[in-house]
């Protein structure tokens, strides 16, 4: 590069478009930090083996076929659903634990925050690249799982044929709709959703964690707390009312345990599913209700610690 | 009046010491005045608060007291850095990103995007001789080439103020230069530099004013020329001069009150004569392949 090839490019800049005044607000801002933070979770080898594990596991119920129809659908939904839950809840702690910290580190927080980028712009953009992500990976496996589903409902359609193919039409039309209900659930959808919801509540809890965490170890050993206190903590408030008088101080108190540790029993739709019981509308809506709830919460409270963070 | 592209008033960092009584003072009641299309070097040791000081210039700390400006729009204000281009020291980018594609990242920060995005990463490209690495993932970027993509990315929205921490930090001579050579181009073009260094020959090349921080306090600032310059001392460089002509002189020096404080012969700098070794190196090597090319 000569000095006069760099005064040829620089007269180039008196003539180039200038950047746009400054905006308060800007999606075009966030996107660029959301995609970019999808690409960067996707160049992770977590990502991938947490998706193939999960891929493995829903694929290996096909080798279930020992039992019964009716009981070989119910454990491929039970280790299905299962497997999806814990791989995006895996998923949205381990991905998100890294993010703030590593952008840290390698000072390229820095560089970003010293553009005209507000701080709560950088942190909608980490937890909607998270939360992008983790529709992708539950889509992926969500569709595996049906295709599973479907193909082994579609082998126990055609075994059932062959083997009844001298029985009345009536019969066999009997037989078939009986396979096709135990395999097939319209709840498995909601059940899904609300998987993913586990998962986004999960992202931003980790988020918020790692905002003051020292070290991406810390938020992942916090985050295991969390999770398993979190599963626990319906049976542990149910003991203590049970124990305790249910006044004003005891209910503020289960109010501040159940914003520390949210009921992540309450996520957990796939015994209904799997028990063949009907979600209500109700049940979905609240439930869902509550995943977006905590998810903005901890978004709010992730946004609120890193304005006043120095780095 | 215009504004002053940086002014620092009464700046005083503390740093409170979890579990500690005692804090750490890493600035203490700095006032600095930077005028558009200065060049100005924040020069002192490890630690000595330049860091701290750049930091709050761009909103990343906030000062325990006073305040920083950036052409006069408070600096703790997200607005204000849109007139500011930023090289942390030893910056890291994304390692999976390509050189087009991080200047593409930080253009979308900055509000550009379309052919004017497009061909602001070209120019820019162009502008730190990255334009033949451009689809090359930053991870196998050597230290200089990660250095040019930073200057690069700092000047992507054609910012007024660029601040540098050790823009040269780790980088080979000639890189050194090249880096050097641009931000003197940029102060040609009227943008204000503000850096800091620990290369103090270098930062008497292109300073025009320069501030000396220990422990916190502005000890020394001011024009270059005037804080280093000896107020009783005299230079004369003469080529081709006789010995009969320097035995005069220093018999001249003698006679009057004057005092000959030492004789030695004009030397290159170890920078120029670095350059101009690996350059005849690596000329031989071009006119070698070349000769061989032939055959």
């Amino acid at each position: 590069m000569s000095n006069g090839e760099t005064a040829s490019t620089l007269q180039q800049f008196n003539t180039s478009t200038s950047a746009k005044r400054y905006r308060p607000f800007s999606f075009s801002r966030i996107y660029a930090i959301t995609i970019n933070t999808v690409t960067e979770l996707t160049r992770l080898k977590v990502f991938y083996v947490l998706l193939i594990f999960g891929l493995l596991l829903i694929g290996s119920s096909i080798f279930m076929a020992q039992f019964s129809f009716q009981q070989e659908f119910q454990i491929l939904k039970d280790v299905s659903l299962g497997a999806i839950s814990i791989f995006t809840s895996l998923l949205a702690i381990v991905a998100t634990a890294r993010l703030l910290p590593q952008d840290l580190d390698d000072r390229i927080l820095y560089t970003i925050l010293a553009k005209p980028v507000p701080r709560f712009e950088y942190i909608l953009g980490k937890i909607a690249g998270v939360l992008l992500l983790l529709a992708i990976s539950t889509l992926v496996m969500g569709a595996a799982f049906l295709l599973v589903l479907y193909i082994r409902e579609q082998a126990v359609v055609h075994a059932t044929l062959q083997q009844m193919s001298n029985a009345p039409r009536d019969q066999v039309a009997d037989a078939i709709r009986i396979i096709q209900s135990s395999a097939f659930n319209i709840d498995i959808f909601p059940g899904i959703v609300i998987i993913y919801l586990k998962a986004c509540l999960l992202a931003a809890l980790t988020l918020f964690v790692s905002t003051f965490a020292t070290s991406n170890i810390f938020t992942i050993v916090v985050m295991a707390f969390i999770y398993f206190i979190g599963h626990l903590q319906a049976t542990a408030r149910e003991y203590w009312l049970h124990e305790h008088s249910s006044g004003l101080v005891s209910r503020i108190f289960l109010a501040i345990v159940a914003l520390l540790f949210p009921d992540l029993q309450a996520f957990n739709l796939v015994d209904d599913i799997i028990a063949g019981t009907a979600i209500s509308l109700s049940v979905f809506a609240k439930t869902a209700l509550l995943g977006v709830f905590y998810t903005t919460i901890y978004t709010l409270l992730a946004t609120f610690v890193f304005y006043g963070k120095e780095l | 009046m215009t504004n002053s592209a940086v002014a620092v008033h009464g700046l005083t960092k503390i740093f409170p010491v979890p579990f500690h009584r005692q804090s750490v003072v890493a600035v203490k009641d700095l006032n600095l005045r930077i005028e558009p299309g200065e060049v100005y070097g924040l020069l002192g040791p490890n630690g000595s608060g330049k860091s701290t000081t750049l930091k709050i210039i761009l909103g990343l700390v906030s000062p325990t007291r006073g305040g920083t400006e950036i052409f006069g729009c408070d600096s703790r204000l997200v607005e204000s850095r849109e007139a500011v281009g930023f090289l942390p020291e030893n910056p890291y980018f994304y390692k999976y990103l390509t050189g087009k594609e991080t200047l593409r990242f930080f253009g979308r920060l900055c509000g550009l995007r379309g052919a004017a995005l497009k061909n602001r990463v070209n120019e820019l490209l162009d502008l730190v001789g990255l334009t033949k690495a451009r689809n090359r993932r930053l991870g196998t970027y050597s230290k200089g080439m990660l250095q040019r993509i930073g200057l690069a990315q700092a000047l992507i929205h054609d910012p007024r103020l660029l601040v540098l921490d050790e823009p040269t930090a780790g980088v080979d001579p000639a890189g050194s230069r090249d880096i050097r050579d641009l931000i003197l181009e940029l102060k040609g073009r009227g943008i204000t530099v503000l850096l800091s260094s620990h290369l103090l020959a270098q930062a008497q090349e292109i300073c025009d004013r320069i501030g000396i921080l220990a422990n916190g306090v502005l000890v020394r600032e001011g024009h270059l020329q005037e804080l280093i310059a000896i107020e009783n001392q005299t230079e004369l460089v003469i080529t081709d001069a006789s010995e009969e002509l320097i035995r005069e002189i220093e018999s001249t020096v003698a006679r009057s009150n004057g005092k000959l404080i030492e004789r030695r012969k004009s030397t290159t700098t170890l920078e120029r004569l670095f350059l101009e070794a690996t350059r005849a190196d690596e000329t031989k090597m071009q006119s070698n392949e070349e000769a061989r090319n032939e055959k």
